[in-house]
């Protein structure tokens, strides 16, 4: 603050806008820019390229073989069932992110439309809190609740509604419910800033015009809050075709669904690597994940442009 | 007409819609009451009935000592990552905010990729590369590896700031004889501290949480989710509830500091003049 600013020399006018052309633009850029391209780009091109490698002698050797990608599409649906734990992922993670979207658009309404002004900041963060908690450690904390002797299998059997202890731990509902409490707290904070951002004078008009209040939401509200259920869908899939911890932790691996006890493709890249610490196969696995997310996220955009 | 006619909303409707909100709430809160009522229960096997009060679960986490060291590890680490991806998220938001040029609508939306990639990918990538440069298995590796899944966020809530920016202000400066360097820490700087604030807490939290990039090539020295997480192989025990319990307390704190920066931050957005900052 003791610096003066030399005012003394007036300055033209077309030195007051932003210089285009100035080096600060430069400055300021290139950190971002290189980081990513070292720290980025760079690891990604290296996963590609690695997959290519082959082992010998528990040595990574640089190459061009296919040998890794022969060997995972040979057992595709034998011994290593890749195939099978892929549309696992794909099945697990499609419910759990539509499931996500159902249970909390309801949720993010109440809380825009229901609670009062000055309640509102309260209750979301309360809402979000949970994002602020070791994801880790919460499932560990659904173990404890969910367990055949847990909190709520306890409590319903004193109630006399159940006999048997529900199953819910080591099937793949015991992920999903580790992952949605994980994606819940973020697409209720989506949902909740695009529907606060709705136009209110449409809403009055639609009702002014004799809409029911379920035509107001199918008409006007839905259609409104489309991009923030885009963007939640989109979140939810990456993250819980990339989690881990869940399938591991609640799913016990090779939980049950409708497809049969496979586990998650995730968790078989993860676990593939501890046993084996297999680089070169690893990456090729991990390259296959790319290849599947591309496609996801391509399908995805598409669809929204074509809404618009 | 009423408020609630005005809002359209009958009475039917609206005590649905509170039921549902308390049992999202119960749905939320549940793992997190458990985790702090557990770690003083008097069980090796939480369950009910209750079966006592104790402290010797904290006692457990203290001789042991395994969970702490990573946990202090974590806290070193976590926070340094974050600041890293603060001050180059600062400067590269403020350069898409400020400039035009060729490619930039490209470079902001390149910018936001590394979120869009599962880190369970980036986490087998790393590895890859820090194995060539031999900097695998350290704590340096996970802060490398880090600052790039935090810049997103980091560059994108400071952009979020910057374009609540009125553009005179820093025009002023310059008319008032500033330099650019001048105005940028004169003016742009304060200006961006609430923004620069709520995504250092943010990034610190996502960077605080994270398993798989941090198991992938943290080595011999993990972090807190991943000591966890081999914890969590070995032996249950509840001292892992008042591991929870302690992580829980420096996330209340830090629930503080979002409540008073980040979300005044994304609750502002619309009152502000709406931007095509996000691509």
């Amino acid at each position: 603050m003791t610096q003066k600013l030399p005012i003394s020399t007036p300055r033209s006018p077309a030195r007051w806008l932003p210089q285009e052309t100035s080096l600060l633009k430069y400055l300021c850029l290139a950190p971002a820019i290189i980081y990513d391209s070292i720290f980025f780009l760079l690891p990604l091109i290296f996963l590609v390229w690695i997959g290519f490698w082959s082992v010998e002698n528990y040595r990574a050797v640089p190459g061009f073989s296919l040998s890794n990608y022969l060997d995972i599409f040979s057992q595709f649906f034998t011994r290593s069932r890749y195939g099978f734990a892929i549309a696992q992922s794909l099945w697990v993670a499609f419910t759990t992110t539509a499931l996500g979207i159902l249970l909390c658009y309801p949720f993010a309404m109440a809380l825009v439309f229901l609670v009062p002004e000055r309640l509102q900041r309260l209750l979301l963060v309360l809402a979000i809190m949970p994002f602020w908690t070791s994801y880790i450690l919460r499932l560990y904390a659904w173990q404890t609740i969910l367990n055949n002797n847990g909190l709520l299998n306890t409590l319903l059997v004193r109630l006399n509604w159940i006999k048997d202890p529900l199953q819910i731990m080591f099937t793949q509902w015991g992920t999903r419910i580790g992952l949605l409490h994980y994606l819940a707290p973020i697409m209720i904070l989506i949902l909740y800033l695009v529907l606060r951002n709705t136009d209110r004078t449409l809403m009055g008009a639609a009702r002014n015009l004799g809409a029911t209040q379920w035509q107001t939401f199918w008409r006007v509200v839905l259609p409104l809050s489309k991009p923030g259920i885009l963007y939640s869908a989109v979140f939810g899939l990456i993250i819980s075709l990339g989690d881990v911890l869940s399938g591991t932790i609640l799913g016990g691996g090779t939980g049950q669904s409708i497809l049969g006890k496979f586990p998650l493709f995730s968790a078989i890249i993860l676990n593939e690597y501890a046993a084996s610490t297999n680089l070169p196969r690893t990456s090729a696995l991990a390259t296959l994940l790319i290849g599947i997310m591309i496609v996801i996220l391509m399908t995805g955009f598409k669809l929204a442009e074509s809404e618009q | 007409m009423s408020t609630q006619q005005k809002r359209g909303i009958d009475l039917g409707l609206a005590i649905a819609g509170w039921v549902y909100l308390l049992l999202g709430f119960i749905f939320l809160m549940l793992p997190i009451v458990t985790l702090i009522a557990f770690s003083f229960e008097n069980a090796r096997f939480p369950t009910l009935p209750w079966a006592g009060w104790t402290m010797q679960w904290y006692q457990e986490l203290l001789t042991d000592g395994r969970l702490l060291q990573s946990l202090q590890r974590s806290l070193i680490v976590s926070p340094l990552a974050a600041a890293a991806a603060t001050v180059i998220g600062f400067f590269a938001a403020y350069a898409l905010n400020r400039f035009n040029f060729p490619g930039k609508n490209l470079l902001s939306t390149l910018f936001i990729v590394p979120i869009l990639v599962p880190p369970l990918i980036l986490g087998v990538a790393f590895l890859g590369l820090l194995s060539r440069l031999n900097l695998q298995g350290q704590i340096l590796s996970v802060f490398l590896a880090h600052v790039v899944i935090l810049m997103p966020t980091a560059i994108a809530l400071i952009g979020l700031r910057l374009a609540q920016m009125p553009k005179d202000i820093e025009e002023a400066a310059w008319n008032l004889g500033a330099n650019e360097w001048q105005a940028l820490h004169r003016v742009i700087l304060p200006w961006a501290i609430p923004g620069i604030a709520g995504a250092w807490l943010l990034a610190f939290t996502f960077s605080f949480d994270e398993f798989i990039i941090a198991w992938f090539v943290s080595g011999f020295e993990p972090t807190l989710p991943v000591s966890i997480y081999t914890f969590l192989g070995a032996n249950l025990s509840p001292s892992l509830n008042a591991m929870g319990t302690i992580v829980f307390g420096i996330s209340v704190v830090l629930l503080i500091g979002v409540e008073l920066l980040l979300l005044p931050l994304l609750l502002d957005r619309q009152s502000s003049v709406q931007k095509d900052e996000t691509a």
